[in-house]
């Protein structure tokens, strides 16, 4: 009980740090497309010689050319999924909005030193309207995953990591929630159902809270850097990645933009 | 010479006959299990999602739609068993019964294992492979509980049946177990052109999936081999119990590479490749069925001989 509370306190304390710090959208920030959660310790203390810092990255995650027209998923294998989408689930392979791409992973790939503690905040990943929400989960290791069923059908959660151990989970009820942490950083872990086979997400786990999912208007923004060195990798589920050299110094915010054509 | 008859039950061979038909079924639903993608579709096992009958949506359609058949090819294969006991005089069958009923309880176990352990690569290979066995379990009761069987007269095999039939069936075998790897180790789109392999005759194998992939296009060729031999075996003995059943195992054949050109060229659709799954379960069965047969039917030359020899009263 003693220990519930203090960790209940501590993910408070941490959830009042992140809103005073930045360091990434909470999972209800989007009203259309619950962005993906980041830990929120973008300002948390240091361990191991880990240090945060002031300065900050932001910029933009730019697309250039055709947009593939958005297809219509048919929902019929499960009726109850079909009756929440009558015309079909529209999936575009991109999102795009004001020449930004959405949906793209901006994390700091190098340049870090030191180990830094994860977050006690729960990241959520909903199934929602036969989809996952958001479709880009963002989380540190160790940080929980509460996986949670918000439709009046079954789902199974089936992540495939090369790294973590692999898991699959069923949900047969609404409101079932299942929670599980992953213990080793690894990017872009796809997540699907083997029931609704339209249904797919990534997860990605981090050692360290420098990271962050694009908008919708392809704009990011990853706070509390320390001054350093470092590169930067937006990863694109379709489009792959691109890398970027930043030296930053402290207090600095500074502009980094990716371009991706298609 | 004739065989002295066996009474049995014709019932009891109708019986075997469908749970036959039942396991051909089972086997096909179970490739659509792993063609749809929906081996995982059912995270729990025995039960599915904590219940005996979920809604059956989606890859669930599939799984607990496998396991339903599967359940019910399980208590065919237990009244055969209990009823060949009760029935059968001969203990081999009442053996072959047994073991076909062990079989198939081993089957369930593995398919409770792939779905545990998240569909680890041996298990889906063996629980593929032990299909294909108890298929030819069920094939030998089924022909060893029919009128021929107990009937029919032995006659020397003059042109090598045996020896064809024979190796037909363990190489249209040998090419089953190679396809299961093949298919659950995710080589299947490894070569993605037809007939060519990345527009050679020989391809590189630098990739993962190649060789395994390749292995099971020359493993097809042999098979049509074999089977050619078969044919042509068959006809210079003009026995239509052997000729019918080797055409049958030739058209086969022809459809089996069709089908998994299809499969290739498709991107492994569903239709195409769990079709290409039950067809070569059949050629398997028909090419087993014939070397059963031959071997039921005919005696080798030199058997033939002594038993003339002796008939004639001269002891070598």
């Amino acid at each position: 009980m003693i220990t519930r509370n203090f960790l209940a306190l501590l993910a408070l304390c941490l959830l009042g740090v992140s809103v005073a710090c930045g360091g990434g959208e909470s999972p209800k920030s989007e009203a259309s497309a619950p962005a993906a959660a980041t830990t929120g310790a973008a300002a948390s203390t240091a361990a191991s010689g880990a240090s945060t810092g002031t300065a900050s990255v932001s910029g933009k995650v730019a697309f250039e050319g055709t947009v593939p027209p958005a297809e219509r998923v048919k929902l019929n294998a499960d009726p109850k999924c079909a009756a929440m989408h009558k015309e079909g689930l529209e999936r575009w392979q991109l999102r795009v909005k004001d020449g930004g791409l959405a949906d793209v992973l901006v994390y700091v790939k190098s340049g870090l030193h030191g180990t830094y503690p994860s977050s006690s905040e729960p990241v959520l990943l909903d199934q929602k309207g036969c989809d996952y929400w958001p479709h880009m989960v963002v989380k540190m290791v160790g940080q929980p995953l509460v996986i949670r069923n918000s439709d009046d059908t079954l789902h199974n959660i089936h992540p495939r990591p090369q790294v973590n151990p692999e898991f699959n989970i069923g949900q047969p009820h609404q409101g079932m929630e299942s929670k599980r942490t992953m213990e080793k950083p690894e990017i872009m872990i796809p997540v699907g159902c083997d029931v609704h086979p339209w249904m797919r997400a990534f997860i990605s786990v981090f050692d360290h809270p420098f990271f962050t999912v694009s908008k919708e208007d392809g704009t990011f923004e990853i706070k509390g850097l320390p001054a350093g060195e470092y590169e930067v990798e937006a990863y694109h589920g379709k489009l792959k990645t691109q890398d970027l050299k930043l030296t930053v110094k402290d207090g600095e915010a500074a502009k980094l933009n990716f371009s991706f054509k298609g | 010479m004739s065989m002295q008859p066996v009474a049995v039950n014709p019932w009891r061979h109708r019986w075997c006959l469908l749970t036959l038909a039942a396991t051909l079924a089972l086997i096909f639903i179970g490739g659509l299990v792993t063609s749809t993608g929906s081996g995982l579709a059912v995270p729990d096992w025995p039960l599915s999602y904590g219940m005996l009958m979920p809604p059956m949506v989606g890859g669930v359609f599939y799984e607990h739609g496998h396991r339903m058949a599967a359940a019910t090819v399980g208590l065919l294969t237990l009244v055969l068993a209990v009823w060949t006991t009760v029935d059968e005089r001969r203990r081999g069958v009442r053996g072959l019964a047994w073991g076909a009923l062990a079989a198939v309880a081993a089957q369930g176990l593995l398919g409770g294992l792939t779905v545990l352990y998240l569909l680890p690569p041996a298990i889906s290979v063996l629980h593929a492979c032990l299909a294909q066995t108890f298929f030819c379990l069920i094939v030998a009761l089924a022909y060893s509980t029919s009128r021929e069987w107990r009937t029919a007269g032995v006659t020397t095999d003059e042109v090598g049946l045996r020896g064809a039939a024979l190796v037909a069936a363990v190489v249209a075998y040998g090419q089953l177990i190679l396809g299961a790897v093949l298919r659950h180790t995710g080589a299947g789109l490894a070569i993605p052109d037809f007939p060519l392999a990345f527009g050679r005759l020989w391809p590189a194998f630098d990739r993962p999936g190649v060789a395994v992939h390749f292995a099971h296009r020359l493993g097809a060729l042999m098979v049509l081999g074999t089977v050619l031999w078969l044919l042509g075996r068959s006809w210079r003995s003009a026995d239509p119990r052997f000729q019918r059943p080797a055409a049958l195992a030739f058209a086969l054949v022809v459809a089996q590479i069709g089908l998994g050109a299809t499969t290739v060229l498709s991107g492994k659709a569903v239709l195409p490749t769990t079709a290409h799954v039950a067809v070569g379960a059949a050629l398997l069965g028909v090419v087993w069925f014939t070397a059963l047969r031959a071997f039921r039917l005919l005696r080798p030359p030199r058997e033939a001989h002594a038993v003339r020899m002796a008939a004639l009263g001269d002891p070598a």
